[in-house]
């Protein structure tokens, strides 16, 4: 397993469409492996494979309770909204306000390319939402109500009030 | 994705404030939570889990890490010392959260803060508890009683001795068993405003759980509401919250129809409002405490409830008020104590308080019974009252006070159920105590003046 490095928005690779998984190759998994550690070691909740520079369909998320490997992954249903704070790995340091859906279902392979369903709410469905996102080139920011913040100034402009 | 803070960290940032700046844990979790009202629900709920259970097992936490840590607790940096605090909570009573996570986030968080050097400390001490903790030789029950109470319950030593000496080593488990429970939300009906019938179905309209309670009728348990100030029954002052313990104050007083009532340390309120209460709109409640603070308090729930017989006032306990002389047929003084019978409900009082702090308190106490008892009218009632368990605070000032005013014990059985009666009751005094009886520990006496 490695580490992999993090493209940076404005790298053209964040804006494109990925294409589907055919087959999950040993090179694919090792890719899954080592978006997993990227995203730990980075204190990521989730990461999607154009983030490490690979144009497939493919997200790793952990919002706390284990991960989840998500292959050509489909939203089949958006319900309710939540509007908070979320940030990205490719965009260090900043963060800002985003609607999301408070429940969504999606559907998706797993590593043995067998399909399953899996429900999230709240945390779990932003993050769902933000990554699938990224396969279709939208980074968070197209979306964010109001400014983009420093993590510091929100954590600063708390303290003082 | 990322999340912009990190709950960890915060729930580090409120564990520094409770252990080294000596705040009280609940207003430090609920301002926290107001700081960060844009985390969601999910967040929210394991930051206080964290923060409460860190600070309720706080004992057992350190007698876990000094077994398996060369440097001992209190010698730790404060910052490294509730990082593996709250590390160990986690290990050992959070099996939703994987205990690689636990010690990966503690490294990271100690490297955040700068503290690259005890990296390999806090790796080393958590990894060898995660995987030894079921392991660890707790004290042993017959062999030494106080430290395994103290270690298995987080009960300083100090306040076990002093019960020890007091109760049986059952009972004493039992308050302590008692007190890891999370307490139930106690509410006095006002009967004056509805009948409990009326008040049941308001709250149960709005989904609130409902519970008889033992000892009072008029005394019910609610659970599942979110604010209190969002309830209906509340908003039109149809109840109170007020522990069962704390309704007998006014149950025991026994007020009549006109009588004139000192309440001396009153605020919150609650038992001036229910001495008002029970004298239905004749007599007088003069309800005092010593700060603008605490007298706007009391005001803000004599409007809420509409009183015409009460009154705030702001007024200093252990300084004489010559124009109350024997003018009261009635005086409470419930008076500040070190509030160990509501530990169940405040965790990190037995933390904060000492045996120094407590000998202070039992000075105060006795300087504002030496200043208020002449305010009673002879042949008046003084109800003395604390939310503590122990003699020092309680039984020994029953003595004191004998010994030197003019007053007797009162039989208090005329007053309460047969439940509560007992050889002390009969006497004029009552220890209640958490999982012996129903209710938070308390401690009331009747007394009545004969010159």
């Amino acid at each position: 397993m490695a580490i992999r490095e993090i493209r940076i928005q404005g790298d053209s690779v964040l804006e494109k469409k990925c294409k589907e998984v055919k087959e999950v190759t040993p090179r694919i998994r090792e890719l899954i492996d080592d978006m997993l550690e990227t995203m730990y070691e980075e204190n990521g909740v989730g990461l999607a494979a154009p983030q490490v520079g690979i144009l497939k369909r493919i997200v790793v998320i952990d919002i706390g309770d284990g991960p989840y490997v998500l292959i050509n992954p489909v939203i089949e249903l958006k319900e309710g909204s939540q509007t908070g704070y979320e940030g990205c790995l490719s965009l260090p340091g900043k963060s800002g306000l985003v609607t999301r859906p408070m429940h969504v279902r999606v559907r998706a392979m797993d590593e043995d390319m067998e399909e399953f369903v899996l429900e999230g709410e709240e945390l779990l469905a932003r993050a769902i939402c933000h990554e699938c996102d990224h396969l279709d080139g939208i980074m968070y920011t197209s979306l964010v109500e109001g400014e983009l913040y420093d993590n510091e100034e929100l954590y600063q402009n708390e303290d003082n009030e | 994705m990322t999340k912009p803070v990190n709950t960890r960290e915060i729930i580090l940032g409120i564990l520094w404030e409770i252990t080294e700046e000596e705040r009280y844990s609940h207003v430090v979790i609920r301002e926290t939570l107001e700081k960060y009202q844009y985390l969601e629900k999910r967040d929210r709920a394991f930051i206080s889990r964290v923060a409460e259970g860190t600070m309720e097992n706080l004992i057992q936490i350190d007698y876990i890490l000094e077994q398996f840590s060369s440097v001992k607790v209190k010698d730790m940096k404060p910052f490294i010392r509730n990082l593996l605090r709250m590390s160990v909570y986690q290990l050992k009573y959070m099996d939703s959260v994987p205990d690689s996570a636990v010690c990966n986030e503690a490294v990271k968080l100690a490297q955040k803060k700068g503290f690259y050097t005890l990296k390999n400390f806090v790796n080393g001490v958590l990894r060898n508890t995660a995987r030894k903790l079921d392991q660890v030789a707790y004290p042993d029950k017959e062999k030494t009683p106080r430290k395994y109470l103290s270690v298995t319950y987080s009960m300083p030593e100090w306040i076990l001795k002093k019960w020890l000496a007091q109760f049986d080593f059952d009972t004493v488990e039992t308050i302590c068993q008692t007190m890891r429970k999370e307490s139930p939300t106690c509410i006095r009906c006002n009967l004056s405003k509805a009948s409990k019938e009326e008040i049941i179905q308001s709250l149960e309209a709005q989904h609130i759980t409902v519970k008889e309670v033992p000892y009072l009728d008029y005394a019910l348990e609610i659970s599942d509401y979110n604010y209190l100030q969002a309830i209906d029954a509340f908003k039109d002052g149809w109840f109170q919250v007020q522990d069962v313990s704390s309704m007998l104050v006014a149950e025991v007083a026994d007020p009549k129809w006109g009588n004139y009532c000192i309440d001396v340390c009153a605020a919150p309120g609650g038992k001036s409002l229910h001495l008002s209460d029970k004298l239905a709109g004749s007599g007088y409640v003069e309800a005092r405490d010593l700060t603008d603070y605490k007298v706007e308090l009391m005001r803000e729930n004599l409007e809420r409830t509409k009183r015409i017989n009460m009154e705030a006032v702001k007024q200093d306990a252990t300084v004489f008020d010559e124009n109350s002389v024997e003018k009261a047929d009635i005086l409470l003084a419930d008076l500040p104590c070190s509030g160990l019978g509501v530990m169940g409900r405040k965790p990190d009082i037995r933390y904060k308080m000492t045996e120094a702090k407590q000998q202070e308190l039992v000075k105060i106490q006795r300087k504002i019974l030496d200043t208020v008892w002449s305010y009673v009218k002879v042949g008046g009632t003084l109800i003395y009252s604390t939310c503590t368990i122990g003699a020092d605070e309680n039984q020994y000032n029953v003595k004191w006070f004998l010994d030197n005013y003019p007053f007797q014990l009162d039989s208090m059985d005329p007053y309460i159920c047969e439940e509560l009666r007992s050889k002390t009751t009969k006497a004029g005094y009552l220890q209640l105590l958490p999982g012996v009886h129903s209710s938070d520990g308390f401690f009331i006496a009747r007394f009545k003046r004969i010159r």
